[in-house]
């Protein structure tokens, strides 16, 4: 028994960490359905209670009540990222391949196109769908045949034609690099769960949406130029008031009513909720418990205050995000809030002390102060003087003369920079800009002014994109295919294990014992690695069922061959293993190198068969090899016979 | 209970009925190659292909005339699932140009029903799309929504305030469904699948094809000739290309005979392809292996014997796992659904093929070289 200890140490290792691993996706799968029920309950109570409540209303409160679930329940959250990844075909979902169209880009940096600008643009765009030269070396080339300077339509007078054509390339770069941005940007307000967002090459992009009901809203993400914009941030003494006025209506007291200052409540946050850092610890009158807080001030406790007073930027946590959309929708909240401002949250989330993501939120003005298409550069580099990161932007002439008006009229005020809809910063006005060149400071590093100089140019040079490859599919389709998988995988497991018991006996049970491990074994890696399942996969782990049972049956018909030479069944055991052990490697090697260059030449759907056909050969091997061969061994050692049919 | 306990039977002397059968195979795949050709799916041949799920059975023939004069040219119609389930594919992946005044019309008279009289004027018209400039940017905003929530793909050109384009994405896609939703009105669809695959990419994706397809080959060529001599490994690649190039036969043969099966080649399929030439090389290995343990063993036996016995040994670890596997291939065949039959079928076949070619071509091809070349084969 000693000897096989180790061995079969490791196995339950295994199969226990398998289980572990799998965990996840069994509660997962529990609280999806627990959750589901919930949500139902609520939307018929709801629908019963307002019966012309629109769905689009509906969907928001259900999704806000699903959020703050989930924040009340940080384990069900943990089990949602560690359960077994879906693949698009089996949860549904877009993808889409976006390629930047670069003939539009050099449209629209041309300074005068005019005709025979457009012939040749559009016969470099002919040739270069043919061939893999790039469009702007294609274009290049016609210029100079037809002797025309590319500074004619690019760059200033002195460029020659090498500077323009690497600055032209330099600018189809950026453009997807701005793409991809404010994609993200969009797809990130959408609130679509696990977007994928990644750059292949240097012109396209993927774009992976799952759970997608109706693609044509998911489309409209990818579409239509940015708009940037620059609004005034109003100050406290405006901003206070209004969010006093939205608490109220909320908890049901009279619109005017001040019961306490500002300075109380935000004492009241800071000591009820210990993430933001408080320094004065001046003792409150009233210390009200946090369930009494949120009933009696039910904004401000979404809407977290610095305790300090400095600003009225308010913290929303990322849980809470979606519930406090819902409130600033509510009509009775719309009516306090006066027409010409509205609150924005900025576009990515901050980290707090504890490690928690929050959103800060402004009240701007709706008007913008200029728009983005006067932007003519915009550049982040460190200052030399403070060694912080900074972004110079500069604006033509127009912008220029509006820009000095804006910034002198609002010293010491800050305006928040947006685009779509959403503030990636907002800087304080040190003073009248009138030369159109600016300097924005503030920025943490210089990844996050990178991200500005992005967002900057976004709004000005657009980054016009074609979709040349789009796959939906939908979640009822997602959903069947599921339930076909599974039901195939089970029929066809019992099917074998049926078999082996029957033609081996003994020996077979213990085959198909050998097999559910496999299969656990299977799960359990393709969890362990975040691996994505796919239907294709599933039809793998379907195949290596039927294929897991040939080092089985290799092994079993050589220890009949050893046995009808008269061995003993020890050593017919032994033997059998070494002289199956060279075929089945062979042969395994074999399909799996096929398994590798299939990983390597798909792409989705065929990369998730290829994962679970390699994983399962290995999973097999060690099922047959390792497991199989304990069991009997440890079955010889206590003289239990073992049958080979 | 038992399998072939005791089999010793003269395999290679059916070498040459068996070189008979393989070759009438392979003609008549030959034949219908040429004669039917090969069906591509978009994934290769670029295109547009929609999957739709209707509320209550549906008509192939209606829906097929439903879709036949709205300009697109061949479209390729065909259930798909069950009885309410439609597929419709073109090779085209924008809208051709004399679709384009029927395309105009129809937005034109949706925008009417919102907002009669509304002036506006085209100003830009692509492949894929048509913008319009109204006279003020509400008037801009609200058409673009009603005509969304309409089913058209429209959007405003920029968030600007004052912005009064608005532009209308006319996609293959959208433009069938527009015309099933308008003649079609009893019975309301979904829309379960859909994709378009651009020229570009489909070039990509046969490249990509090919390329694994041949670097498969080449490492196992490589690898076997490693462990056996180049001979084998030269038997068992033959093994491989007989057994791919009937089974695509069979594609050409059996297409479209076979109602609910489908079989395009696509990504799906070329998968399955590799695993086919997978599966049939562990097939082929198996005894290989077994024939050089009996070169070692039986060092003065006729090579004839040898390769006979060894078939006749593996024999019944062969049609076992042979069985095995078919039998969950069945099992996917049957239950797993419309996305995975063409796979199902692809390797139901192809692993009958693999398994006889194992016995009849890789192993009578050894002894056709070493009797022909007077070698004696060894390790």
């Amino acid at each position: 028994m000693k000897e096989f200890r180790f061995k079969l140490i490791i196995i339950i290792a295994a199969i226990a960490f398998s289980l572990y691993l799998l965990y996840p996706t069994y509660l997962d799968y529990q609280n999806s359905q627990d959750i589901k029920q919930t949500l139902n309950t609520i939307s018929e109570q709801l629908k019963e209670e307002y019966p012309d409540l629109s769905k689009t209303q509906l969907n928001n409160i259900l999704r806000a009540k699903e959020d703050s679930i989930l924040a009340a329940n940080p384990d069900i959250v943990k089990d949602r990222e560690e359960r077994i990844k879906l693949g698009l075909d089996l949860q549904g979902g877009m993808r889409v391949v976006l390629e930047v169209n670069t003939a539009k880009l050099l449209e629209k940096l041309a300074k005068n196109p005019d005709d025979t600008f457009r012939k040749v643009l559009s016969e470099s765009q002919a040739e270069a769908e043919k061939t893999d030269e790039a469009i702007v070396d294609i274009m290049a080339r016609k210029f100079s045949e037809r002797d025309i300077r590319l500074s004619r339509y690019f760059g200033t007078i002195r460029d020659d034609d090498d500077e323009i054509i690497s600055s032209l390339q330099e600018s189809a770069e950026d453009a997807v690099t701005r793409a991809v941005e404010i994609i993200r940007n969009r797809v990130d307000q959408y609130g679509v769960s696990e977007p994928s967002i990644q750059r292949q090459g240097s012109r396209r992009i993927i774009v992976e949406l799952p759970g997608i009901a109706r693609e044509e809203e998911a489309k409209k993400l990818l579409q239509g130029t940015a708009l940037l914009e620059f609004r005034i941030v109003r100050d406290p003494e405006f901003t206070f008031p209004i969010m006093q006025k939205i608490d109220n209506v909320l908890s049901g007291k009279s619109l005017d009513s001040l019961a306490v200052d500002s300075a109380k409540v935000a004492e009241q946050e800071a000591s009820s909720d210990s993430t933001l850092a408080s320094t004065d610890t001046t003792e409150s009158e009233e210390e009200l418990s946090e369930e009494e807080f949120r009933k009696q001030h039910p904004f401000f406790s979404v809407a977290l205050l610095d305790p300090q007073g400095r600003s009225a930027d308010a913290y929303v946590k990322a849980d809470d995000k979606n519930r406090m959309e819902l409130i600033l929708n509510r009509p009775d909240v719309q009516k306090v809030i006066p027409n010409n401002v509205e609150f924005r949250f900025k576009a990515k989330p901050d980290i707090d002390a504890e490690g928690k993501e929050f959103y800060t939120m402004y009240l701007v003005n709706k008007a913008p102060e200029l728009t983005g298409g006067v932007i003519t550069d915009a550049n982040a580099n460190i200052d030399p003087n403070t060694s912080a990161a900074i972004v110079t932007m500069t604006m033509n002439s127009e912008g220029a003369t509006e820009w000095a008006r804006v910034t002198g009229a609002n010293v010491n005020k800050r305006i928040a920079i947006m685009l779509d809809g959403a503030i990636f910063s907002a800087p304080v006005v040190k003073g009248k800009i009138p030369g159109g060149r600016s300097q924005i400071e503030g920025m943490a590093d210089l990844n996050e002014a990178k991200l500005l100089e992005i967002v900057l140019k976004a709004g000005a040079l657009p980054a016009p994109v074609d979709i040349i490859e789009e796959r939906t599919v939908g979640p009822s389709l997602g959903e069947d295919s599921i339930n076909q998988g599974l039901i195939s995988v089970i029929l066809g497991y019992a099917l074998v294990g049926i078999f082996m018991i029957f033609y081996y006996q003994r020996a077979g049970t213990i085959a198909a014992a050998s097999l559910t491990f496999t299969i656990l074994f299977i799960l359990g890696v393709l969890a362990g690695f975040k691996a994505t399942l796919t239907l294709p996969g599933i039809a793998g782990i379907i195949l290596t069922i039927g294929m897991a049972v040939d080092a089985n049956v290799l092994i079993f018909e050589r220890i009949r061959e050893e046995m009808s030479t008269g061995k003993t069944i020890k050593a017919s055991i032994d033997s059998g293993f070494a002289r199956a052990y060279s075929a089945i490697i062979d042969s395994n090697i074999t399909t799996f190198m096929t398994g590798i260059i299939l990983y390597q030449f798909g792409t989705g759907p065929i990369q998730g068969f290829a994962l679970t056909l390699m994983i399962g050969i290995a999973a097999s091997l060690f099922s047959a090899l390792v497991v199989v061969r304990v069991i009997m061994d440890i079955m010889v050692s206590k003289n239990v016979p073992i049958t080979v049919g | 209970m038992r399998f072939f306990e005791n089999l010793n039977f003269n395999f290679l002397a059916l070498r040459k009925i068996t070189y008979g059968v393989s070759a009438v195979l392979f003609l008549l795949g030959v034949i219908a190659a040429v004669t039917r050709g090969f069906q591509f799916g978009i994934d290769f041949k670029g295109g547009s292909e929609i999957v739709l799920q209707f509320e209550k059975p549906i008509n192939i023939a209606e829906v097929r005339a439903d879709v036949e004069n709205i300009g697109l040219g061949n479209l390729e119609v065909k259930t798909f699932g069950g009885e309410t389930g439609v597929m419709i594919r073109t090779e085209l992946q924008t809208i051709p140009a004399e679709v384009y005044p029927d395309v105009i019309t129809g937005i034109e008279s949706e925008i009417e029903n919102i907002y009669p009289g509304v002036p506006r004027v085209i100003v830009d018209s692509t492949s894929n799309s048509v913008t319009y400039e109204f006279e003020n940017s509400d008037t801009a905003s609200t058409v673009t929504e009603l005509l969304f929530t309409a089913g058209f793909q429209s959007a405003r050109v920029s968030e600007e305030p004052d912005n009064v384009q608005m532009i209308v994405s006319v996609g293959i896609a959208d433009w069938i469904k527009e015309n099933l939703r308008t003649k079609i009105e009893d019975n309301s669809f979904i829309v379960l699948k859909e994709d378009i695959v651009g020229p570009k990419i489909g070039d990509e994706l046969k490249r990509d094809a090919v390329l694994a397809i041949f670097f498969a080959l080449l490492a196992i060529l490589v690898y076997l000739g490693f462990r056996f001599k180049f001979i084998f490994a030269f038997g068992a690649v033959a093994a491989l290309f007989h057994d791919v190039l009937i089974t695509l036969g069979l594609f050409a043969l059996l297409y479209g005979l076979i109602p609910g099966l489908n079989l395009d080649i696509d990504l799906t399929v070329v998968a399955a392809f590799l695993t086919l030439v997978g599966y049939s090389i562990n097939d082929t290995v198996i005894v290989f292996d077994r024939i050089r343990e009996n070169l070692k063993i039986h060092k003065t036996r006729p090579l004839v014997d040898i390769i006979n016995t060894s078939i006749s040994q593996t024999m019944s670890r062969t049609i076992l796992t042979g069985g095995t596997t078919l039998l969950t291939v069945l099992v996917l065949l049957i239950f797993g659904g419309e996305v995975l039959r063409v796979f199902a079928f692809t390797l139901f076949f192809g692993i009958i093929i693999g398994t006889y070619s194992s016995i009849f071509v890789a192993s009578t091809l050894v002894y056709e070289y070493a009797t022909k070349y007077k070698k004696k084969v060894e390790f």
